[in-house]
């Protein structure tokens, strides 16, 4: 869990953050956006003391990171940026071993946690070897994400981890995240500029503006009209209505009663996003679920 | 590929020396007076002029080009002892057959055909010592009175040679000490960084010579103070004052080198060893010293060529070395005795250079 306690940052005369007050729950993958200039990737800096509040407190499981020891809360707290910073003289395996050796691991604890880490950010062990100046940029995103999940961190900041690559890879590394959140249940704090991007990860959702918390809370229920001017303006209407439909699951808008005859399938634990889009390629008004059925009408808002 | 015509210019030179040089050798009574020139035309066996085709492969754009270069110092020098052995057979004892100017220019042109950048160099190169130990080996050269001299004072350009090397590397530790101090307290403040940097620039402005010269009575001044100084093996003249002196101008090229190395590293990489919990010696010894050492090898390479040419003028205040030989050759008017000191400089600079260059360039 991390809290802000109304939190400001001064650089100067001029405020990054402004009594920012929210709270991360444990597990969250809780994103970070707003235009640029709005303070967020300032808050993420506050989680591992990479910058100090002016006023307020910050607090980590609980703990007030003003007292903890920065060298150890930052080792415990896995951190992935956008221009990376692997080591460019290291090999891809010593990049990612780095805050276990700084833990004093033995080598062997190190090399085997190198292969779990590949593997789980699905690299070619082949690439262990290399130097990060022979990486593509996608692959160099994954030795980060591996870097900073090396020593198992229950918390990982991750600032604007995917601006640096093209789109297509974009998605891809969107969706390899997903997949890690579910298989780790860290809590993720992310922070990005692209409403989209924030919409697709997060289950949780900060919304600044000019240092200021504008929203935050459950993605679903931002998500859920009647939205904010402020929001919409951000996500666009129509992303925010999309977004609030991939977040609901298909079991939780179903109705009693089988379905007609002939009509598609689709699972219980599926999105209505799913089930929208399965709509929309057959032409069927109306899904069957197991033994109930889902009219379109059940994708509305209640 | 570069572009091969400016090895014409050494070729040329060459090639006009030795047709046009009045001076390839002269015969001089004994080795202090000035001897009778003689033109290459004069002293030159037949077959040493085999050297200009080999001269003439040496700068045609080709891949042996460098081969065929070292191939002609080898004749040319071999065919100049032979010359020099028949001079001197029959004259006095005490005549000697000295290496004229015609023929330096020569050599020289050669040499810088063989060393020529941009080409493989390594093979000629390794041609050309085994060549020269062949030729000195089997007496071709001891008609030169650079040989003669050579014989006659064996032992002590030996020791001037290990005293040499000795100031050189113990004045680049004293300022590899100096400045890693100065580079370490100049990364905690931008002020001390720019007041030493400032200092050491000053250093640089004050002639060596000058600069030996107000140390000794400095250094008098001090064991007059401090006699315990004195029993401890520091004296006002002699490798003190070299020391002090050399390692003070050899701080500042290390000293920056230190700084780009320590500074340049990549702000993202630094930011990323800060999150990732890296405390400052960690980051110093894992990401800023490994990353900044091309720059650190740069800066050493020029602190020991520097080293090896300032470490000369210590003979003037005492300290030996080959500087020794070479002010000796001058109070003397001897010529062999200052190229026996000046020769093994050149050579002892260039093979540092070169030896350190490679080193930078696989960091």
């Amino acid at each position: 869990m991390i809290e802000f306690d109304d939190v400001t940052v001064r650089f100067g005369a001029a405020e990054a953050v402004r009594g920012v007050s929210v709270t991360i729950p444990a597990g969250a993958l809780a994103v970070l956006v707003g235009p640029s200039g709005s303070g967020k990737t300032t808050l993420l800096r506050l989680v591992n003391r990479m910058a100090t509040p002016s006023a307020g407190r910050v607090r980590v499981r609980g703990e007030d990171v003003a007292a903890a020891d920065p060298a150890r809360l930052r080792r415990s707290i896995g951190y992935v940026m956008q221009s990376m910073g692997l080591f460019p003289h290291w090999s891809v395996a010593r990049n990612i071993g780095t805050v276990p050796a700084l833990l004093g691991w033995p080598a062997a604890r190190i090399a085997a946690r190198v292969e779990e880490l590949l593997a789980l950010v699905r690299l070619d062990p082949a690439l262990a070897g290399r130097r990060p100046a022979a990486l593509s940029g996608g692959q160099a995103q994954r030795v980060g994400l591996a870097r900073a999940l090396a020593a198992d961190p229950d918390i990982l900041l991750m600032d604007e981890p995917f601006g640096a690559v093209d789109p297509i890879v974009r998605r891809e590394l969107r969706a390899e995240l997903t997949r890690i959140h579910a298989a780790t249940g860290k809590t993720i704090l992310l922070v990005t500029h692209d409403p989209i991007e924030a919409l697709e990860l997060a289950t949780h959702l900060v919304v600044l503006r000019e240092g200021q918390l504008v929203a935050a809370g459950e993605a679903a229920a931002l998500a859920a009209p009647p939205a904010p001017p402020f929001l919409r303006a951000l996500f666009g209407a129509e992303a925010l209505a999309l977004r609030r439909l991939s977040l609901l699951r298909v079991e939780g808008a179903a109705l009693d009663g089988p379905a007609p005859a002939g009509a598609p399938v689709i699972a219980p634990e599926a999105s209505l996003a799913e089930a929208w889009t399965l709509m929309q390629e057959h032409g069927a008004p109306v899904l069957a679920v197991g033994g109930r059925h889902l009219p379109w009408s059940a994708l509305l808002p209640r | 590929m570069a572009p091969t015509w400016p090895r014409l210019l050494p070729a040329g030179l060459a090639l006009a020396a030795l047709i046009l040089g009045p001076d390839a050798l002269s015969l001089a009574p004994n080795r202090l007076m000035p001897g009778a020139p003689l033109s290459a035309h004069d002293v030159l066996p037949g077959w040493a002029w085999l050297a200009v085709p080999l001269l003439a492969l040496g700068a045609a754009p080709w891949r042996l080009a460098p081969l065929a270069a070292a191939g002609a110092l080898l004749v040319l020098l071999a065919g100049l002892g032979a010359g020099a052995a028949a001079l001197l057979d029959g004259a006095a004892p005490a005549a000697r057959a000295t290496l004229g100017s015609a023929a330096w220019v020569a050599l020289a042109a050669l040499a810088a055909l063989v060393f020529w950048p941009g080409q493989r160099r390594l093979l000629a190169a390794a041609l050309l010592v085994l060549g020269l130990g062949v030729l000195a080996w089997g007496g071709v050269l001891d008609g030169f009175s650079l040989a003669v001299e050579f014989r006659a004072r064996r032992e002590a350009v030996g020791a001037a040679l290990a005293t040499h090397l000795w100031l050189s590397l113990s004045a680049l530790g004293l300022a590899s000490a100096l400045a890693s101090l100065l580079a370490l307290a100049g990364l905690a403040s931008a002020r001390l960084a720019a007041f030493f940097d400032a200092l050491l620039g000053g250093v640089q402005v004050v002639p060596a010579i000058a600069l030996f010269g107000l140390l000794v009575p400095l250094l008098a001044a001090l064991l007059g103070a401090f006699p315990g100084l004195r029993a401890a093996g520091f004296g006002a003249i002699g490798a003190t004052p070299a020391l002090i002196g050399i390692a003070l101008y050899l701080s500042l090229p290390l000293l920056r080198a230190l700084r780009t190395g320590l500074t340049a590293t990549d702000p993202a990489v630094i930011q990323a060893a800060t999150a990732l919990g890296m405390g400052r010696g960690r980051m110093l010894a894992w990401v800023r010293l490994p990353l900044g050492l091309p720059h650190f090898l740069g800066g050493l390479r020029v602190a020991a060529v520097q080293a090896v040419g300032l470490v000369t003028l210590g003979g003037l205040v005492g300290a030996g070395g080959l500087g020794a030989l070479v002010f000796e050759g001058m109070s003397q008017f001897a010529t062999d005795l200052i190229l026996l000191g000046a020769l093994p400089v050149v050579a002892l600079a260039l093979a540092v250079d070169a030896g350190l260059g490679a080193m930078e360039r696989r960091a």
